[in-house]
């Protein structure tokens, strides 16, 4: 079994790198499991490669595997043999069964979270002055309007959320509106969950169409308070 | 010998390709079922589509989901008495009864229950299918079932406002009250002749479902609390019928797992005549 040791420690101690050591490095990410199979399946071609570059090493590498194969001359390897030639069909069966069997989960959603607003929404800058009064404002509007949601602490949890999912936006969460441009939450406000494209989909928002109800200069002054209530900033380019 | 080398290889690229297989499967398996769809247990005999007590109910797994109040349209609600729906589904690949179930601390007349159905390929908004401002969406079918009239009504709209008695009446619905929970059994046939108007189940396939409870009690003024769009709601979830049991798969992987065998076989054959040749 000489010749197939290296190989064999070689695979599994590369696996162990790629599963165990690779995602604790600083700035990595655990492997999908893919890609662990691909970087194995290049390792283990390698290693075929080497070992078949000359006759000798050739018969060396392959010699034990016919041994262990045929069963000859392998003296206490003889159960895991016969272990092998029963698992390996067993294996292939199930595999088989796994690819055939139809699955229990309900289609995935792949909703976007943030779809790009239509033209008109890009780029708009509140047209209110930023002054103590009308922050103030903004936030007694959210409170009235949008707190039930979104909850009186900007994160979300709204006595009226519970049923909602996704989520009502959690505004304090550095990854929603502290990376949007206030243009943006402009649109939000306004269209709600039937302003949404079809790559929002499928179409969960209980969001209000506020423009029915509250003019444009309230809305900025939500904008406002919410980003004042929230410790966020909007998005900027510059 | 020479091809004996290539079967060999042929052989390990087969395993680790099972082994792979394993290992991408593997992540799939784990998934726990979580309360994201109902799914309507298949049973032979009657579907009890009069009986929301029936022991049949026990065969159907249970699927709880959240209930909000119903802030998308004015007029709003900002508190609701139901904060769930516990949800059970049989079929028997003609009819199917769904049964809904939740607390409600007292029995009114106007205490009502409602199921919500897209119709057809396209999506609908879960607000009673409000129309999308970017895309045409399509209607919503309703079924609203009310203690007072003790019937349900099959309905369809397409943004609030357009709700509409349909002119087929396909749904029956009957309620029982007792111990501070209702339990309310939907039923219908699995397919209608009006698929403009109606959902069709298909067994197997997933479509969307959404949930809606109004508590009938009054304030003391002796206004209704929860009327109209006033009510608890849920967004969209998923509703399967079980499909009949296929047992292809078994035989498939069967024929796979002899394929292997016999592939063995012949291979160590071949092997053997190489080393004494």
């Amino acid at each position: 079994m000489g010749a197939l040791g290296k190989p064999i420690i070689l695979m599994v101690g590369m696996y162990a790198f790629l599963k165990f050591v690779l995602p604790n490095i600083p700035g990595s990410a655990p492997l999908p499991s893919s890609l662990i199979f691909l970087y194995l399946l290049l390792t283990a071609s390698g290693i075929v490669i080497f070992e078949t570059l000359s006759g000798e090493s050739k018969d060396a590498f392959w010699g034990p595997i016919q041994r262990f194969l045929t069963g000859e001359n392998i003296g206490g390897l003889q159960a895991l043999r016969y272990g092998v030639l029963i698992l390996f069909p067993l294996l292939v069966g199930w595999q088989t069964y796994g690819s055939t069997a139809v699955s229990d989960l309900p289609p995935t959603e792949s909703r976007t979270i943030h779809p790009a607003p239509p033209g008109e929404y890009t780029g708009l800058s509140n047209p209110v002055p930023k002054t103590p009064e009308n922050i103030m404002q903004g936030k007694g509007f959210y409170a009235a309007y949008c707190s039930p949601c979104h909850g009186g602490n900007f994160d979300g949890k709204g006595p009226a959320a519970r049923g909602y999912i996704p989520s009502p936006a959690n505004f304090a969460d550095p990854t929603t509106i502290a990376m949007l441009q206030e243009s943006y939450l402009f649109w939000r406000i306004k269209k709600g969950g039937v302003g949404l494209p079809i790559e929002g989909a499928p179409w969960k928002s209980a969001m209000p169409r506020w423009e029915v109800e509250l003019p444009d200069e309230w809305i900025w002054k939500i904008i406002m308070g919410e980003y004042d209530g929230a410790h966020q900033s909007p998005r900027t380019w510059e | 010998m020479k091809p004996a080398n290539q079967i060999i290889r042929q052989v390990l690229r087969g395993g680790v390709g099972v082994l792979t297989a394993m290992m991408l499967g593997g992540g799939t398996l784990s998934f726990a079922q979580e309360s994201v769809s109902v799914r309507a247990t298949l049973m032979t005999g009657g579907v009890p589509v009069d009986d929301p007590n029936a022991a049949a109910w026990s065969s159907a797994p249970p699927a709880t989901f959240p209930m909000s109040p119903q802030v998308h349209w004015q007029n709003r609600i900002q508190e609701v008495t139901v904060k769930d729906v516990i949800v059970r589904a049989l079929h028997d690949g003609k009819q199917m009864a769904v049964l809904v179930e939740y607390t409600d601390p007292t029995q009114d007349p106007d205490d009502a229950a409602a199921l919500e159905f897209m119709v057809g390929d396209k999506k609908a908004h879960f607000a009673h299918g409000q129309p999308m401002l970017q895309v045409e969406g399509g209607p919503v079918n309703i079924w609203f079932w009310k203690n007072k009239s003790g019937k349900a009504v099959d309905m369809n709209a397409k943004g609030f406002g357009t709700l509409k008695a349909q002119e087929h009446q396909d749904v029956k619905a009957k309620g029982a009250y007792s111990n501070g929970t209702w339990k309310v059994v939907f039923s219908r046939d699995l397919s209608t002749g009006h698929a403009e108007e109606d959902v069709q189940i298909t067994p197997g396939q997933f479509i969307s479902i959404a949930f809606a409870v109004w508590d009938g009690r009054k304030d003391g003024a002796g206004d209704l609390v929860e009327k109209g769009s006033q009510k608890a709601v849920s967004s969209w979830w998923y509703f399967r019928a079980d499909a009949p049991p296929d047992y292809s798969g078994y035989m498939y992987a069967a024929i796979a797992a002899a394929l292997a065998l016999g592939f063995q076989f012949v291979l160590i054959r071949k092997l053997k005549k190489g080393q004494s040749a």
